[in-house]
């Protein structure tokens, strides 16, 4: 009951496999519009999303971490342009970077315990992801850029005293990455405590990107 | 509670499995073929197999009355296999689809059978007496990827089927000529072939790995890769339903669900052990493990086992470098994720022994 009833040259090769036969099937998924399978999201706007920086802010100054990650937390940019993304994610950032090692695992535990609460660490799960990525390619571009600059000097015999000025630049960027990351590496390692493995599967199999 | 009753029939993935309606015959998708277990004693023996696909036997169903197996394949075939005095013979159903058979179930009338595919069609099928063959007539739209999993209303017209668009269905299967006119029910009231009852997912849209009505069937459960369990219940056709309920978990995500009378549903998957969830239309939540909360083994000596691992820490401390036994050792029965839940042994209308097979080669009888 195999596919192939009789063997010739051309199903004696593998190259029949390799066909696409997605393509050539009229109601598959290659050629229907995929977003059309979920419920539109709001779109939002980078006006919008500047709006929400400042009212976080406002908060944070008046002490209220708690409200302002809530607050940044329950309003995601889902759908609206890579800036208001980028704004949102700063957004988050400034927060997560503002509230204190030994506050982080208490307010999580609050969030998480009211309604909707898994739902928002989720969503910080997401900004925590985002905000990785983001400070990764920064930092790898970087590096490109230095490891342009290593080879000329590498030819040249006295690379020696023009490699500490190398590393120096990278360093220097590589501090704030490492600085912002090691702040998303340790809010990650909480949610997980919280919120638990659910939650990262969640974050890559969610349609709603961040 | 009662201790399982663990199988290891072999240390390879059960796709998998069905125990007879006497529960004294169990069938194991393993690779390409089905093989039959006897309870011999406390056992299970190998007693045949059964050989027809040629590629991975995805899923295998026992009619209870009939005692007829069906079995479908990546081969996409489907095959019924006919009890007879010199053992199963094989007939081929027509299923007319372009890729793997994922899924298959006989309805409770058993008159006819869903398969899911790979090829955005469930094939219901069913036994044309003039022809003396199996035939199949699809259910279309407007599925957009591969079927996972089906299940059937009591009914035996109505069928959820769940699916990698993220989406849980529910369709009428309706055959003129096998089929009773259905009650009318929530979900609907006429139902011709491929009416779509209802159409669910929920908020993070995950791929649907396990559908399941309630025992009255005016309930809808499905288990998604979101870790969640969503429970829908239906108002009245054609009308958004009454209540849907999704209960995200901090758990891994759930391959299998049944539910155990209409306010409990019990849920396994990749976490290797089972869980129960309670809850009505008002809610649902998460009630906690039927794995029994085990140290030692021995029950009452707590205190013991705790002192016995603090001084295995140590140890461990002290013996660095060396591999400790325990690390490659889940603690649940289970040693691998759990692919399949079913219902076992039933009375007044609850579920109180239900099997569970998994990716270990283990089958596990449990207590509920």
């Amino acid at each position: 009951m195999s596919i192939i009833q009789q063997h010739t040259q051309a199903t004696l090769s593998d190259a029949w496999r390799t066909i696409n036969i997605d393509a050539l099937t009229e109601d598959s998924s290659v050629n229907f519009d995929v977003s059309t399978l979920h419920p539109p999201l709001p779109e939002i706007s980078e006006a919008d999303a500047r709006a929400i920086n400042g009212q976080v802010r406002q908060l944070l100054r008046g002490g209220d971490a708690e409200g302002a990650l809530r607050g940044c937390l329950e309003m995601p940019v889902y759908n609206g342009s890579e800036a208001a993304k980028e704004t949102h994610l700063h957004t988050v950032i400034e927060v997560l970077q503002s509230i204190k090692a030994s506050e982080m695992t208490p307010m999580l535990q609050r969030i998480f315990a009211q309604q909707g609460g898994s739902e928002c660490l989720d969503v910080l799960m997401k900004y925590l992801y985002k905000g990785m990525a983001a400070t990764s390619s920064s930092s790898s571009s970087a590096a490109d850029g230095s490891g342009r600059a290593t080879p000329a000097r590498a030819m040249t015999p006295q690379a020696t005293g023009g490699f500490s000025q190398v590393g120096q630049r990278p360093m220097a960027s590589n501090e704030s990455t490492g600085s912002a990351m090691s702040v998303l590496l340790s809010w990650h390692e909480k949610v997980v405590e919280v919120a638990g493995l659910g939650c990262i599967g969640r974050v890559m199999t969610d349609f709603r990107r961040v | 509670m009662a201790a399982p009753e663990v199988h290891h029939l072999f240390h390879h993935p059960i796709a998998d499995h069905s125990f007879s309606a006497d529960r004294q015959t169990l069938a194991i998708a393993r690779d390409t073929q089905v093989e039959l277990y006897g309870r011999v004693g406390n056992a299970f023996k190998l007693k045949d197999e059964l050989k027809g696909h040629d590629k991975l036997v995805t899923s295998v169903d026992i009619a209870p009355n009939t005692g007829r197996i069906v079995t479908c394949s990546q081969d996409r075939n489907a095959l019924v296999w006919e009890p007879s005095p010199t053992g199963y013979k094989p007939t081929l159903v027509l299923l007319r689809i372009s890729r793997a058979a994922t899924f298959v179930r006989w309805s409770p009338s058993e008159a006819k059978f869903a398969v899911g595919s790979g090829d955005r069609v469930i094939a219901i099928c069913y036994f044309e007496e003039e022809n003396d063959w199996w035939v199949s007539k699809h259910l279309k739209k407007p599925i957009r990827s591969t079927i996972t999993s089906v299940a059937w209303h009591p009914n035996s017209v109505l069928l959820a089927a769940g699916s990698t668009d993220a989406h849980a269905r529910v369709f009428s299967s309706f055959i003129k000529g096998t089929d009773q006119r259905p009650e009318p029910s929530p979900w609907g009231e006429r139902l011709p072939f491929n009416t779509v009852c209802g159409e669910f997912l929920n908020n993070s849209a995950g791929w649907v790995h396990a559908v399941a009505f309630s025992p009255s069937g005016d309930a809808l459960a499905f288990a998604a890769h979101d870790s969640s369990i969503t429970v829908v219940y239906p108002s009245a056709p054609e009308q958004p339903p009454k209540a849907v309920i999704s209960i995200n978990t901090q758990l891994l995500p759930f391959m299998s669900l049944f539910w155990n009378g209409e306010a409990e549903i019990i849920a396994a998957g990749y976490d290797c052990e089972a869980f129960r969830f309670q809850g009505g239309e008002q809610g649902w939540q998460l009630a906690g493990t039927l794995e029994k909360a085990k140290a030692g083994g021995r029950p009452g000596l707590g205190g013991e086992d705790r002192e016995e691992s603090a001084l295995n820490m140590f140890k461990q401390m002290d013996l660095k470098g060396k591999v400790s036994k325990d690390d490659t050792q889940l603690k649940t029965v289970h040693q691998n994720t759990v692919t399949m839940l079913r219902p076992f042994e039933e009375s007044g209308g609850r579920v109180t022994k239900f099997s569970s097979s998994g990716v270990d080669g283990r089958v596990v009888i449990w207590h509920t």
